[in-house]
């Protein structure tokens, strides 16, 4: 992206837009003052959408171009691999996250007092459980993908409303039966956002450690279950044969 | 083999399912977003629920076919199709139209989709009924606003392939342009009022507002004089955007040949 300065004006506008509409939604809903949640849910898209369109189906898009041979050939272990494209999206997405967040702060005006270093580990473990699952759903693309944008759309949109981006969907205040709530806490994305809600908005909030704990641990188990499954799905491509099979 | 090839998918029913998820997804988003506020300020309204869904839903069905002259330009490009479209007699503008016309048919069944799953969601996540008004009469006359709204989506659509000629990388990210102006722009989720100052002047000035006026005179308020009144706006206001778009469409073919980027796959 710092190669192409055009891709900035791509990767801004989605998330942008989207925090902006939601905050004017909120603001004409009468609650003004929750208009910093659609700012700091426009902040995480981004990292949501990279990890979607740039992480999750790029081992399939180049699978698709003949790179992916390339990769598997070369000495790094393939999970290394995906490390590397994530913090390279990570990188990358950064800028347009922070424009996003300052544009929309200076606008809404939201008047938050966070604590930094809450608002920090919670950010950290966010991203790196939200990368782990995007290196995960690399390896899944790989195997099971087909049309790829059309899993991306399903998959992002989705993801986006049961994580919670833009509202609570665990805890107090969610829509969500407490079935539902169980179930989407185990997409790392919601605890995270969770976290990330309270420690800028409500830092003081007693269950704000746990969601840090829970977050911890995903972060582990999704870490070690994308390095397993890259392994497995490149062992058991090697076995099928389907590795370098573009369509199916 | 039609199916396959423009749904993606073997299956047809898998397709259309997989397609219906992301606007189903998005317009449950924005009535939460709608539900969590209005309940936290004490100012929940069901109708206003109803007025977001309905908004919610259809900018996201607009943009995803004023898109396809952009990304049938990108794509014809890079698979040679568009050079051989601009050969032909009658040249790209009528095949461009196809092409959003044959979208526009797509996302209707979605929009339909749309609203049922969200009316069955808002019983059962907000325990409230969508005050919708649903007759076979105010359906058919949310399907005339959205056959109104068509040439203003066609208009845009040529506009933006025109600079589609030239593009490299930006084409990616038109979708996400045209479906966030939207959604802020055209009252799809909140009144223009709320915006400020000019852009809720842009806001009335596009056919877009009135279209979504017309669906909500249909489908929510039971106006049908309000209806008429606003699709004569959407159309009145179509005429400036289609001409707008044809002129532009028409200087980026003819500048796209004599500077070579009709076949051009990369810039």
């Amino acid at each position: 992206m710092y190669g192409e300065p055009l891709w900035f004006a791509v990767g801004v506008a989605f998330p942008l837009f989207s925090s902006f509409g939601f905050a004017f939604l909120y603001r004409s809903s009468g609650a003004s003052a929750l208009a910093g949640f659609a700012v700091l849910g426009g902040i995480a898209v981004s990292f949501w959408s990279n990890v979607v369109w740039s992480m999750a189906s790029q081992f399939y898009w180049d699978k698709q171009e003949g790179l992916f041979e390339i990769y598997l050939v070369s000495p790094a272990p393939t999970s290394a691999i995906l490390a590397g494209m994530s913090l390279g999206g990570f990188l990358g997405t950064l800028p347009s996250a922070l424009l996003v967040g300052l544009v929309g702060w200076r606008y809404f005006g939201s008047s938050v007092s966070p604590s930094w270093g809450l608002v920090g580990a919670s950010f950290a473990l966010t991203i790196v459980a939200l990368y782990a699952l995007g290196m995960l759903l690399a390896s899944l693309y790989l195997a099971y993908g087909r049309q790829a944008e059309s899993l991306n759309d399903a998959v992002q949109s989705t993801v986006s409303m049961f994580s919670g981006l833009y509202f609570p969907t665990i805890g107090v205040g969610s829509p969500f039966p407490f079935a539902l709530q169980v179930g989407v806490s185990l997409i790392p994305f919601t605890i995270g956002m969770d976290a990330l809600r309270k420690s800028v908005f409500a830092p003081a909030d007693p269950r704000l450690g746990l969601d840090l704990l829970v977050l911890a641990a995903l972060c582990v188990g999704f870490v070690v279950a994308a390095r397993r499954m890259a392994e497995y799905m490149r062992m058991k491509g090697r076995r099928d044969g389907t590795l370098a099979v573009r369509l199916r | 083999m039609g199916w396959k090839r423009d749904l993606g998918w073997g299956n047809p029913a898998l397709g259309v399912i997989l397609r219906a998820v992301a606007p189903v997804a998005s317009a449950l988003t924005a009535a939460i977003v709608y539900w969590y506020g209005a309940s936290q300020a004490g100012l929940f309204d069901p109708s206003r629920l109803a007025y977001v869904v309905i908004g919610a839903t259809l900018y996201g069905q607009i943009s995803a076919y004023a898109w396809v002259p952009t990304s049938a330009i990108a794509e014809g490009k890079s698979s040679n199709v568009y050079p051989q479209v601009y050969l032909t007699p009658s040249s790209s503008v009528p095949y461009l139209a196809g092409r959003c016309f044959a979208s526009f048919l797509e996302s209707v069944p979605m929009v339909m989709v749309s609203f049922l799953v969200s009316a069955g969601v808002s019983v059962a996540f907000f325990h409230s009924q969508l005050q919708l008004i649903i007759t076979p009469l105010s359906a058919g006359l949310a399907v005339l606003a959205m056959v109104a709204v068509f040439p203003s989506a066609l208009g845009l659509g040529y506009l933006l392939g025109s600079y589609s000629i030239f593009a490299s990388k930006f084409e990616w990210a038109v979708p996400s342009y045209i479906s966030g102006a939207l959604m802020i722009l055209s009252e799809a989720l909140f009144p223009a009022s709320v915006l400020p100052w000019p852009l809720s002047a842009v806001a009335e000035s596009l056919p877009f507002t009135y279209f979504m006026r017309a669906t909500r005179d249909a489908l929510l308020y039971g106006s049908y004089g309000a209806y008429l009144v606003d699709v004569g706006y959407c159309l009145a206001l179509s005429v400036p955007l289609v001409v707008l778009g044809l002129v532009a469409f028409s200087y980026g073919e003819r500048r796209g040949r004599s500077k070579g980027f009709i076949d051009r796959k990369s810039l």
